[in-house]
């Protein structure tokens, strides 16, 4: 069950004006009549209550940390029978240590999960129905169901709901409209297939200084991230009915493209088993040309690196595949009491799922020199009210050249989305040895990578039935 | 120290002293001398000092082509910002809790039980002993999976110790090197001295206290170094046992840092993690390898 | 072994303390109903502790490598599904390999170059508490602090430090950690800079202790160099080599921290306890992480064994 890193351990970390954020806080007692809904707070009405929210920013994202800690405290004002605790823990959730802590009950009130967690956590009984609180979160209507179905029991919409989607992502490829330009390449035309992003690296290395024109992961389970995006990119698949199904023609296509441009054009650098926070941090100093990435990376790589972020620009997933889509949300744990779980929804309700406050605070962020405009998260259904109030609120305060991402945003509407494997966690642990074969050696035997990494996978999958 | 002083003095080693001191033995001496001191210093103060110049570089200087020898705008705020940002201080303030409890733990602990095991001679203390002195056999790495799962739900209580010091200083109780080094040392203190306490009508813990904690120091000192060093230097165990970032120690602080900060400032946080105990080292350099030679030729 | 000895020798001295006191002694019996109270008194908060940490854990180790257990689901019993399910491993081998690899390379350098130091500093008459600190200082750095600086050091372009300095010096440069030939040499390098200042202090105090009177009668019999070193400071280390190397084959088959840090378990470095580690934590597998444990058990057991018997027959020839 680990999640793995689904969208990148970064995310905890970039938060950002979009991405997530974790508070914790924990449960106690006193003052009365909850502010908010009054929806009876249960046995402890009249009582206060204290959650641990996960996934608060760390130190280092100063004005994400800020953002946060100004929202606890509005929020605690506005509802001062509860005390709101924020987890800091970094990465918001470590996929090596995030099933033990499951089992061992000692999950915030509210805590984080991948998208990829989500079903694991269920099936484990640690994580808290909150179907009878449904009512409560705030336009849970107006959610992508595709999203909350992730949370729900069996993931259909019939089954029960244990937790609440709050950013969510699909990859794109992040590049630098700067070295595009020096290579002599048109800087608002990202490469759309494998091809031409081949042959952009190679111009863009050939700039020479240690510029690496095309970068991608090989360790801490991003490397298998990326296996399966790329798979995906190509049109294929990771799992499918249970069984390894990427020992194929497709999947040799993703290990051939990566060879060549590692082995042949010499074009991805020498430095590899790259994690996640490297290939931000190549951006983010002007050094790396192209990686497949989210759009919110860009906010990771001004807030840890305060690099500019005019340079930065994102287009569509190459290929003529799908595009993986991740995210992340909370759930509740289940020792929580209902006091708990209904002062933890309107925590969520109030810091995700507000248009104009919180993560959706569009004019704070702006107002702190934060990358606005990114075309993510994008939680809601399109067309809806909600959706549409908070991208008009979004663009009246964007700070970021919006057009940097239109090559992006033009594609996403015929991009299709697939979500990641069953298992993701342990799967990608595995799939980072063959992107680290492929990267780290010349000539590595892809067939028999594939063919084991095969193998590894039917074998994790077995073991989980 | 008092090695030194009669190696000074002029003991015979593999080579003679007369053969140093004359032609050919001279010269090829001080070659080796003046070859070693300089190679000592690259292999072991040199990397020391990139650490913490690399600390005072940009984040493009830490990764440019070839790398400077001198960080060309020395940034003094990376290390503000680790030790502000990145809960340095307490990351080595639990580390020095966990390795005191540990030394008091262990010391108190192991020190009565290889006393009694030495000098009481109860019932059934062979089993015991033998027991003890088998978990050292056992490599530590092998329980950890067991270990953990009674860390975290203690039988019948189920109580978890995740996250608290007792997840490190219980633990390090079970040491059954110490058990071994104790009942050596207790073992060849004189019967004769116990006598002539129990005979002014000491009891055992009075002789413990009285007769054979001093004469014991040096043992005590070895033993409480193992176990400090040991907490400072474990991994894998606080690495499940400590996931929550304010309960970890420097080495799992460290390493859950190192993910997702900018290089610099990583660096520079690396520096800052030497500094307490290389400091403590150059105060108590005498006694820390006086008790570990010691300690280390006998056993 | 030693221990051994030093028992005898104490059992003698005991019985011989014994009989000097009993004629002053109390009433045997009320005495003996004391002492062991007392001891048990003594020894209650250590058995605590061993039967938690040690005694139990090893019970529950075997029990659990025949079980089918994680977090998510209930534990079953599955005979010896666990064991073969990690036999069938690709990386199973692979990890053994690795670790044999780690052990090898580590007595190569890990075990000769402190002692060769030690020998050498052995004979310095000048700067001796330079290099005494010196070589001990990597000890006192915490271990993860010290493997991501030398992670930094191993950098594969040439803004790494040791490939820069290959390349001012016109050397090919290396791919590190990076290159499967190499990567395990590159972590035994990074073990032994950290750990080598303990083994050499120890080796140094043991040939203090080293009469000089033996070096001067090999040289009247017209010893050289080489022949002294063999004849007579090897044969009088003999007792702390032997031990030093049981003590370092152990600890290297458990290597962890430089292949976690260093590698992330790539480039051929996953090694036995890695893969124990991952198989829990990373797939959820508890049942084959403990049966990979017991594997591990039985190796190390056989290497001790191998020692005492070993130890046990020198000592009676």
């Amino acid at each position: 069950m680990k999640k793995f890193g689904s969208k990148r351990p970064r995310r905890q970390a970039a938060v950002a004006g979009l991405a997530v954020i974790g508070a914790i806080s924990m449960a106690a007692c006193s003052s009365g009549g909850g502010s908010g809904s009054g929806s009876g707070t249960g046995g402890s009405s009249g009582g206060h209550v204290t959650i641990t929210v996960g996934c608060e920013p760390p130190k280092t994202q100063a004005a994400q940390r800020k953002f946060f800690v100004q929202d606890i405290a509005l929020f605690e004002k506005a509802n001062p029978n509860v005390t709101v605790k924020g987890d800091d823990t970094n990465p918001c959730d470590d996929p090596s240590t995030f099933d033990a802590k499951l089992a061992s009950g000692k999950m915030d009130n509210v805590f984080y999960t991948y998208f990829t967690d989500a079903a694991n956590v269920i099936s484990s009984g640690q994580a808290a129905n909150i179907s009878k609180y449904a009512g409560q979160v705030k336009s849970l209507g107006n959610i992508q169901s595709d999203l909350v179905n992730l949370y729900r029991q069996g993931g259909s919409s019939s089954g029960d709901l244990y937790g609440v989607p709050v950013s969510n992502y699909t990859l794109g490829l992040l590049y630098n409209k700067q070295l595009f330009q020096r290579a002599g390449l048109n800087p608002d035309q990202p490469p759309t297939t494998w091809d031409q992003v081949r042959t952009d690296a190679k111009k863009i290395s050939a700039l020479g200084n240690g510029i690496v024109g095309y970068g991608d992961y090989s360790a801490a389970n991003v490397g298998g991230w990326h296996f399966t995006a790329e798979m995906y990119s190509f049109g294929g698949s990771v799992v499918s009915g249970q069984k390894a199904s990427f020992d194929n023609a497709t999947g040799m296509q993703v290990l051939k493209n990566l060879q060549a441009m590692r082995w042949t054009d010499n074009s991805m650098g020498s430095k590899q088993l790259l994690q996640y926070n490297d290939l931000p941090q190549m951006m983010g100093s002007g050094k790396l040309g192209m990686y497949v990435g989210a759009p919110d990376n860009v906010t990771y790589i001004h807030q840890e690196y305060g690099s500019s972020y005019t340079n930065l620009a994102e287009g569509p997933m190459p290929g003529d595949g799908g595009t993986l889509l991740g995210g992340d949300g909370y759930m509740f744990n289940k020792k929580d009491t209902p006091a708990q779980i209904q002062a933890g929804i309107k925590f969520l309700n109030f810091e995700f799922l507000t248009p104009g406050a919180g993560q959706f605070n569009f004019a704070r962020a702006k107002a702190a020199a934060q990358p606005v405009g990114l075309p993510e998260p994008n939680i809601w259904t399109a067309g809806t009210a909600v959706a549409k109030s908070t991208s008009s609120d979004e663009d009246s305060n964007a700070t970021i050249p919006v057009a940097n991402f239109t090559p992006y945003l033009n594609a996403a509407p015929n991009m299709k989305n697939d979500i990641e494997p069953p298992q993701a966690q342990a799967i990608y642990a595995q799939g980072d040895k063959v992107m680290a074969a492929v990267l780290t050696q010349r000539n590595a035997n892809l067939k028999q990578l594939l063919s084991t990494f095969s193998s590894q996978v039917n074998s994790i999958l077995a073991n989980q039935q | 120290m008092a090695a030194i002083k009669s190696v000074e003095a002029g003991p015979r080693t593999l080579i003679s002293p007369a053969q140093l001191s004359r032609g050919r033995g001279k010269v090829i001496y001080w070659v080796v001398l003046c070859a070693a001191v300089p190679l000592f210093a690259a292999l072991f103060l040199f990397p020391l000092y990139w650490m913490v110049t690399g600390g005072l570089k940009s984040p493009s200087e830490v990764i440019q082509t070839p790398p400077s020898l001198f960080p060309a705008h020395p940034a003094p705020h990376n290390y503000l910002t680790a030790w502000n940002d990145l809960g340095l201080g307490r990351l080595i303030l639990n580390t020095i809790l966990y390795a005191g409890g540990a030394l008091i733990f262990q010391v108190v602990f192991d020190v009565a039980a290889a006393y009694a095991l030495s000098k009481l001679r109860p019932l059934l203390g062979n089993v015991i002993l033998f027991a003890m002195l088998a978990a050292m056999m056992i490599p530590a790495t092998v329980l950890v999976l067991p270990q953990y799962l009674t860390a975290n739900s203690l039988p019948f209580v189920h109580l978890s110790l995740l996250n608290t010091p007792w997840a490190i200083w219980l633990p390090s109780v079970a040491n059954g090197f110490n058990i071994f080094l104790l009942k050596r040392f207790f073992d060849s203190v004189p019967a004769d001295l116990l006598a002539a306490a129990a005979l002014d009508g000491a009891g055992p813990f009075r002789t413990l206290w009285r007769v054979v904690l001093p004469i014991s120091r040096p043992i005590i000192g070895v033993v409480s170094i193992f176990a400090a060093v040991n907490v400072w230097k474990d991994f894998l165990w606080p690495l499940l046992v400590l996931s929550d970032p304010s309960a970890q120690t420097i080495n799992i602080g460290l390493y859950h840092l190192s993910n997702g900060i900018p290089e610099d400032v990583f660096i520079a946080a690396l520096a800052i993690a030497c500094v307490p105990t290389i400091v403590f080292f150059l105060f108590f350099q005498r006694n820390i390898m006086a008790g570990l030679t010691a300690g280390g030729v006998k056993g | 072994m030693t221990a051994t000895e030093v028992t005898d020798v104490t059992r003698r001295r005991k019985a011989g303390g014994a009989i000097a006191t009993r004629p002053a002694g109390r009433p045997r019996y009320g005495r003996k109903l004391r002492d062991n109270t007392s001891a048990y008194v003594f020894m209650v908060g250590a058995i605590f502790c061993f039967a938690l940490f040690s005694w139990y854990p090893m019970i529950r180790e075997v029990i659990m490598s025949f079980q089918k257990t994680n977090f998510a689901g209930e534990t079953t019993w599955v005979g010896l599904q666990n064991y073969r399910h990690i036999v069938h491993d690709p990386s199973f081998w692979s990890a053994w390999r690795a670790t044999a690899l780690f052990a090898g390379l580590a007595l190569v350098f890990g075990y000769a170059v402190p002692f060769v130091t030690a020998v050498v500093l052995n004979e310095l008459r000048h700067w001796r508490g330079y290099f005494r600190l010196l070589v001990y200082l990597p000890v006192m750095i915490p271990p993860a602090a010290a493997a991501f600086l030398w992670k930094w050091f191993y950098t594969p372009d040439n803004s790494g430090l040791f490939n820069a300095v290959l390349h001012a010096l016109h050397l090919p440069t290396s791919q590190w950690l990076q290159s499967p030939h190499i990567a395990m040499l590159c972590l035994v390098l990074f073990s032994t800079w950290s750990n080598m200042g303990a083994a050499v202090l120890v080796y140094l105090a043991s040939l203090q202790g080293i009469p000089g009177e033996l070096y001067d009668a090999a040289e009247i019999d017209g010893a050289g160099l080489a022949r002294r070193v063999w004849h007579v400071t090897v044969p009088q280390t003999r007792l702390i080599l032997s031990l030093m190397l049981m003590l370092q084959i152990v600890a290297t088959m458990q290597v962890f921290l430089e292949p976690l840090i260093l590698t992330g378990g790539q480039s051929g470095t996953t090694t036995v306890v890695y893969l124990i580690y991952n198989y829990a934590f990373s797939f959820n597998n508890y049942g084959s992480g403990a049966a990979l444990g017991i594997m591990l058990l039985i190796v190390l057991m056989g290497f001790a064994g191998a020692y005492l018997w070993l130890s046990r027959r020198s000592e009676e020839g």
